[in-house]
């Protein structure tokens, strides 16, 4: 049965190969088709971010390949999982790059993996469009000190997760004790310490209260929940993602947490699969208008015709929201599409000479790059988790929008502690 | 003082899940003398089966969570009867790898047939909401969860020593030879073990479904758990299980109150420590 | 020795050997990479293998003893940039861990021996994680060079790029499988297997079984370390999933695919697992159901592992 299986895909290969053949004539870059290698965790708790990586890079290749493709070049994806495991994401860009032949990598969802993936990036001698992964080090260590020129990213790091918190909570005079429930690694320690580095800022009266940490595929937060609950704080910061996010908040109702705090700060609750897997209780209400979240991109906002039109194509296409590793996926490619055709090579040095200075509207609205670290740009506001008539799954209302400039950090970077 | 106790209920709560998995893990190592490590993919099937009946096909929780006791039982029938059977004979890791092998099947199978995306159904409403205890609110689904935990303890204990059918499967463990000459059917024995077990496996797994998250990879990481739990109680020892199991929930608990960074490394120096000075376990004679 | 003629198998392992080292000639990096990571999967399940096979000891720790090594070589790399100083330290480190934990280790035996060894894993695993000062916690310790093979004073060749780090890799792989050939036929491997077959037998002629474990084990746990620390410098990156238990299960696997009473079964294994595994993943992502159904199928059809089919045929 192996036999018959190996033999179909030899066939499958070599029909490949011929019919890639005739579309060299028409591509400008002398290749077959310009291969992108897509990466994210698509097995597990986190695993609805990869299938969003998957969908957002599909979309995109299939949209820019009716559309004549780059330079009348089509686009290929290949889509693999990382299993938020950095060995995994490590080999599957070694694959990718020296086997199948990709040109460009895309996606990646963990801190953790994108950092191993980083020096193997500058030996592959290919550019890797971070669309997930936040941590900050990333940019500001990886690319702006060791100058690893072949890390981009498209999505916001974690100063949306903290700073933006911050800025928001500033003005409540109400909340003076915070507490902590933090994803047990360092997108939650930098996470929590960004913000109590900020919040002290313009609050020196606030306390915090209490810390406690859960690592990945923890299944069970009543004991942290009670934990923090014994402190009696007024506000809690949280950064579990995805499925741990809305099993966190399920499990905070009922131990009645949202009877007793002013304020639950889930950092990325504004992710699609959180804001569908909490979509019952938020419209019976049962956060009490308690529930303050952000994302990496929301969509409903901005409020623009570019970003309907793409949330209508998607939900045609996959009967889902984008999350914001869709969107920022979707618009790697759009921002690979613009520096290559401007580049007219898919040179590393030249791709990114194209880069500078770029600016680029997509449907999360308008991205600047910046050259020092290679980080785009943009803005996403922070609100309250509300249901919407206009949408089945609950939004982002009450929205606060800050410019970029108030919550990014920038170049000389100074250090952050990732201690817990 | 509340504080304590409080987070000692929260503890105890989450002894009961790690009771009922390691449970069927060593009833079935007491009985056939196989260390099953597909029993947690056992535990994420009975999860996403109480899913679909409960979540998407809108059955009520109780028919739902029986429901996917009998089809995980059945699927323990299939791997034991169909396979683990057949090589009875043979060296024991390769009976391990044997179930190793299942865990990379059913954790793939059920992303072919759910997805990868996670599921989380609503709480069922009879046991949403939460109770004061201790000045603070105790969560209904929690006290549910301890109250099925208890229950199961009493049921086993009656099965074991009350029944006519627990004389049989006790008198196997001892002695499977002896049991087989004085005209115990052996083979028909391990089976309905091998069966029980994964249902209680599943039942983990079912009364998990509205609170804990069902994705695939639970199964490994529950397995491990349920190690930790049987080798502390004693490998085949039902009621040195259930101690254990007390113990570290308990303890876990407190360990997320008092010294978060060290909970992991500990109950792995606990179960070491146990395998060093009582390999037999705490509880066992 | 002077007249007999090479046997089948010894041609084979000459040709086998040859073509690895011809292999950045004939194939691309990928190949190449690929055949790095069956080659320190090899080691580390030969090392595996002589306590299981040989032994008659299951353990599902050795993981440990490869992060030890690989975050020991690490650690090394980042402060000496010297790959000799490296290598030498993780598989140290490794030994010296292994014997260690070994004389806890093998107080037991079976079940027991295996469940010890996975907790004593798994503590590794949590240090990994928790110690962020000395290993970076989850996000591992990164930035490792490929550092060069120097001799102060004497010679530094740079193994930079993939090619010639390939040739560290094989040469050092290929001493480790020649060392352990020779191990398996020295008295000591004989004891070892005596004592497998029965323990009271080898007992009772005076062989002081434990001792002869814990050599075993320590042995075992330097081939461990040894894959280990070949890792780093060819990843750049160490992360504690590479103690985690799921990395214990894949010399295990390698060993049980190959045949556990074959020297090679371990080395064949190692092959078939990687290549097994980069076959199905290049045409469906569920990869993990098929490599689960054909483990499934082995243990059924041949429960003496691939090179049991060889075996049998022979006699």
């Amino acid at each position: 049965m192996m036999k018959k299986f190996a033999a179909v895909n030899v066939l499958f290969l070599l029909s490949l190969f011929l019919f890639a053949a005739p579309a060299l004539a028409q591509c400008q870059l002398g290749v077959p088709a310009i291969k992108v290698g897509a990466q994210g965790a698509a097995s597990g708790p986190h695993s609805d971010y990869g299938r969003q990586i998957e969908m957002g890079a599909t979309m995109a290749a299939e949209e820019i390949n009716a559309a004549g493709g780059v330079l009348g070049c089509k686009i290929e994806i290949k889509f693999m999982d990382d299993e938020n495991r950095a060995a995994t994401g490590v080999k599957n860009a070694r694959y990718l790059v020296t086997d199948w032949g990709a040109h460009f990598t895309v996606g990646t969802d963990s801190s953790g993996v994108a950092m191993a993936m980083g020096p193997v990036l500058a030996e592959l001698k290919r550019i890797h469009f971070f669309t997930h992964a936040a941590t900050h080090r990333l940019t500001e260590e990886l690319v702006a000190v060791k100058g690893i020129k072949e890390i981009v990213r498209v999505s916001v790091p974690v100063y949306q997760d903290a700073i933006v918190a911050a800025l928001i909570f500033k003005d409540r005079k109400d909340i003076k004790r915070w507490a902590n429930i933090g994803a047990d690694y360092e997108y939650g320690y930098t996470s929590w310490n960004l913000f109590k580095e900020t919040l002290k800022k313009y609050r020196p009266d606030v306390e915090f209260v209490a810390s406690v940490w859960a690592p990945f595929l923890t299944l069970d937060f009543s004991p942290h929940i009670a934990a923090v609950m014994a402190e009696k704080p007024d506000a809690i910061f949280a950064t579990p993602w995805a499925g741990e996010a809305v099993m966190l908040l399920r499990q905070s109702l009922i131990q009645g947490v949202f009877d007793n705090v002013q304020v639950w700060w889930q950092a990325m609750g504004g992710s699609v699969d959180v804001l569908e897997g909490i979509s019952a209780e938020v419209a019976k209400d049962r956060f009490k208008g308690k529930l303050w979240a952000t994302a990496r991109y929301i969509h409903n906002w901005p409020d623009t015709a570019d970003n309907k039109a793409f949330i209508e194509r998607y939900r045609k296409r996959w009967a889902r929201f984008p999350n914001y590793s869709a969107e920022t996926t979707y618009s790697a490619l759009f921002i690979m599409k613009a520096a290559v055709e401007k580049a007219r090579s898919m040179e590393t040095d030249k791709v990114l000479a194209a880069m500078k200075g770029m600016q680029i509207r997509n449907p999360g609205g308008l991205r600047v790059f910046r050259d020092e670290d290679h980080q785009f740009i943009y803005n996403v506001p922070a609100g309250r988790v509300v249901a919407d008539e206009k949408y089945p799954i609950p939004v982002l209302g009450d929205l606060r929008v800050f410019e970029a400039k108030d919550y990014y950090r920038y170049p000389p970077f100074t250090a952050v502690s990732a201690a817990k | 003082m509340d504080t304590i106790a409080f987070q000692g209920l929260i503890g105890l709560s989450l002894a009961m899940y790690l009771w009922l998995i390691s449970a069927g893990l060593t009833i079935i190592f007491g009985v056939l003398r196989i260390v099953n490590f597909a029993h947690g993919s056992l535990y994420m099937v009975g999860a996403y089966l109480t899913y679909t009946f409960y979540g998407q096909m809108g059955l009520p929780f109780g028919v739902a969570v029986v429901l996917s006791l009998l089809g995980t039982g059945l699927l323990g029938l299939v791997m034991e009867r169909g396979f683990l059977s057949r090589i009875y004979g043979i060296d024991e890791a390769y009976q391990l790898l044997l179930t190793f092998g299942f865990i990379l099947i059913l954790d793939d199978a059920v992303k072919i047939i759910w997805g990868g995306v996670f599921k989380i159904p609503p709480i069922p409403a009879f046991l949403d909401g939460s109770w004061p205890v201790f000045g603070r609110s105790f969560p209904v689904y929690n006290a549910f969860v301890i109250a099925v935990g208890i229950v199961v303890a009493a049921v086993l204990w009656a099965l074991f020593e009350k029944t006519w059918w627990g004389r049989i499967v006790r008198a196997t463990a001892t002695d499977r030879e002896m049991a087989g000459a004085i005209g115990v059917n052996v083979p028909r024995v391990f089976s309905a073990v091998f069966v029980f077990g994964s249902m209680l496996a599943a039942l983990g797994g079912a009364i998990g479904t509205p609170v804990r998250v069902v994705a695939p990879g639970i199964g490994a990481t529950m397995i491990i758990q349920a190690f930790i739990i049987t080798v502390i109680g004693g490998l085949g020892n039902l009621k040195g299980a259930f101690v254990s199991s007390l113990i570290v929930g308990v303890l876990s608990a407190y360990g997320t109150l008092f010294f978060p960074v060290f909970e992991l490394f500990f109950i792995f120096v606990i179960m070491a420590v146990v395998l060093l000075i009582r390999p037999q376990g705490l509880f066992t004679r | 020795m002077t007249a007999r003629l090479p046997s089948r198998p010894a041609i084979l392992a000459v040709l086998l050997v040859l073509a690895l080292f011809l292999l950045p000639w004939i194939a691309g990096s990928y190949p190449i990479y690929l055949a790095m990571q069956i080659l320190i999967l090899a080691v580390f399940s030969l090392g595996f293998n002589l306590l299981f096979g040989y032994t008659g000891l299951l353990s599902f720790g050795q993981a440990g003893f490869f992060a030890v090594g690989a975050y020991g070589c690490a650690k090394i790399l980042l402060v000496v940039p010297n790959l000799f100083l490296g290598i030498a330290g993780g598989v140290a480190a490794a030994g010296v861990a292994a014997l260690l934990l070994g004389i806890l280790s093998v107080r037991h035996t079976r079940i027991y021996f295996s469940m010890l060894t996975l907790a004593f894993g798994m503590m590794i695993f949590s240090i990994a994680w928790k110690w962020r000062d000395f290993t970076g916690g989850d996000d591992g310790l990164v930035g490792i060079p490929r550092a060069p093979l120097e001799i102060p004073g004497l010679v530094s060749l740079s193994v930079a790029t993939m090619e010639r780090y390939y040739y560290v890799v094989l040469v050092l792989s290929l001493l480790a499988i020649f060392a352990m050939y020779r191990l398996v036929r020295s008295p000591l491997g004989l004891t070892l297997q005596a004592i497998r077959d029965s323990e009271t037998r080898a007992e009772f002629v005076g062989v002081p079984v434990r001792k002869y474990r814990l050599i075993a084990f320590t042995i075992a746990g330097l081939y461990a370390g040894l894959a280990g620390a070949l890792l780093p410098p060819l990843e750049n990156t160490v992360t504690p999933p590479i103690a985690h238990w799921s990395t214990s299960a894949e010399p295990v696997m390698a060993t049980l695919l190959g045949g556990v009473h074959a020297f090679a079964g371990p080395i064949v294994g190692a092959f078939l697992f990687f290549i097994i595994k980069d076959i199905i993943v290049r045409f469906t992502e569920y990869w993990l159901i098929w490599f689960g159904i054909i483990v499934v199928a082995l243990v059924m059809a041949f429960p003496g592992g691939v090179m049991g089919i060889f075996a049998k045929r022979r006699t």
